[in-house]
């Protein structure tokens, strides 16, 4: 006796929920990219804007501090970039389009995604650290020997810290689920074969 | 755009529901895809212009949203037994069709995409061109995924 599939597959479903369910998660899903996208686009910005206030309010003299400044903003408008290409693609990901094309375009974006993560994040850490210890170097000879001391230990041992131990961590772990992903991936781009 | 959504939300939800629970076979995680693909839905309309293909273009939106739980989740549960089965048939037919359901979330998972959407009534035609292969593939594909569940149904019968 064949089995009739089609009759069993029928037999399953699921209450209708109320469609303001639909609608409160597709709400709180938008809040939670506002708030993301208010996060870097607004504050990193206005940190950039701040810094860059600085040098025209306090007129630094050493060409450091300078230097540090122009450092600082860069690493913020390339992180900024970066993350902003990479957005549109995460969120909206064309479902549109048929699995195969899916599939290829869901692994374009993980390959991106591990560029930015490996690659942007230490551009980005390098900047900054280095434009932080520049910026600072005027306003630490004010102080005496024992700050100067202390708070170049301070910076040093931090940068050290972030770039030995933090960052290496962080990429490895990044890296290693997003080479998981784009694994499983390709399979399932395998499944459907070479047309 | 309220009414029209309202409307395919009714038709569609179901349908929508099975192929995510063909997909995962777990109640929970299968309305979870369902919403998913409802606020995508919601949210493409007013973009979307060629009503007659609306059936392809909602199960396009559902299988990559099912294909896409490979970034929420690495290691998918495998075929677990549903806690719950909302609409009750009698019991010889309620373990068939949850044995169907286990069976079908353990092929390969485009396979399950594909047996879900020809489950579902679609044409070959219009798998073909959701899950991106050709006519005649989806065709072998579809009887051979067959011939497995058939085998499958034959030793759990026996």
């Amino acid at each position: 006796m064949s089995t009739d599939f089609k009759a069993l597959w029928n037999n399953e479903g699921s209450r209708l929920p109320d469609i303001q369910e639909i609608f409160a998660k597709a709400n709180k899903l938008n809040r939670n990219i506002r708030r993301k996208l208010w996060r870097e686009n607004v504050v990193l910005p206005l940190t950039a804007i701040f810094i860059i206030w600085i040098w025209w309010y306090y007129q630094p003299q050493m060409i450091t501090t300078k230097i540090g400044i122009v450092m600082i903003v860069i690493a913020i408008i390339a992180f900024l970039i970066a993350t902003n290409q990479l957005c549109p693609l995460l969120t909206d990901g064309n479902a549109e389009t048929d699995s195969r094309q899916f599939l290829t375009q869901m692994i374009k974006i993980r390959q991106k995604q591990d560029f930015i993560s490996s690659t942007m994040t230490r551009v980005y850490f390098t900047l900054l650290s280095t434009g932080l210890a520049l910026y600072m170097i005027e306003y630490a000879l004010m102080g005496g020997m024992v700050f100067r001391i202390t708070y170049y230990t301070l910076t040093f041992a931090w940068i050290a810290f972030c770039w030995f131990y933090w960052l290496p961590r962080k990429v490895k772990k990044r890296k290693k689920a997003n080479n998981e992903v784009i694994a499983r991936l390709e399979e399932l781009n395998g499944q459907l074969g070479k047309e | 755009m309220n009414m029209v959504f309202e409307e395919i939300y009714r038709d569609y939800w179901n349908k929508v529901f099975r192929i995510c629970m063909g997909y995962v076979n777990d109640h929970d995680w299968a309305r979870d895809i369902a919403q998913d693909t409802f606020i995508a839905i919601w949210k493409q309309l007013p973009n979307f212009r060629n009503e007659a293909a609306i059936g392809t273009w909602i199960f396009r939106i559902a299988s990559n949203n099912c294909l896409r739980q490979i970034e929420r989740n690495n290691k998918m549960p495998r075929a677990e037994m549903p806690e719950q089965i909302e609409y009750k048939a009698d019991p010889d037919k309620e373990s068939q069709t949850q044995f169907l359901y286990k069976c079908i979330a353990e092929l390969p998972e485009t396979d399950r995409i594909i047996i879900s959407l020809e489950l579902e009534n679609v044409k070959q035609a219009e798998i073909a061109s959701i899950v991106g292969l050709s006519e005649t593939n989806v065709r072998v594909k579809v009887f051979r995924i067959k011939e497995k569940l058939t085998k499958k149904f034959e030793k759990y019968e026996h």
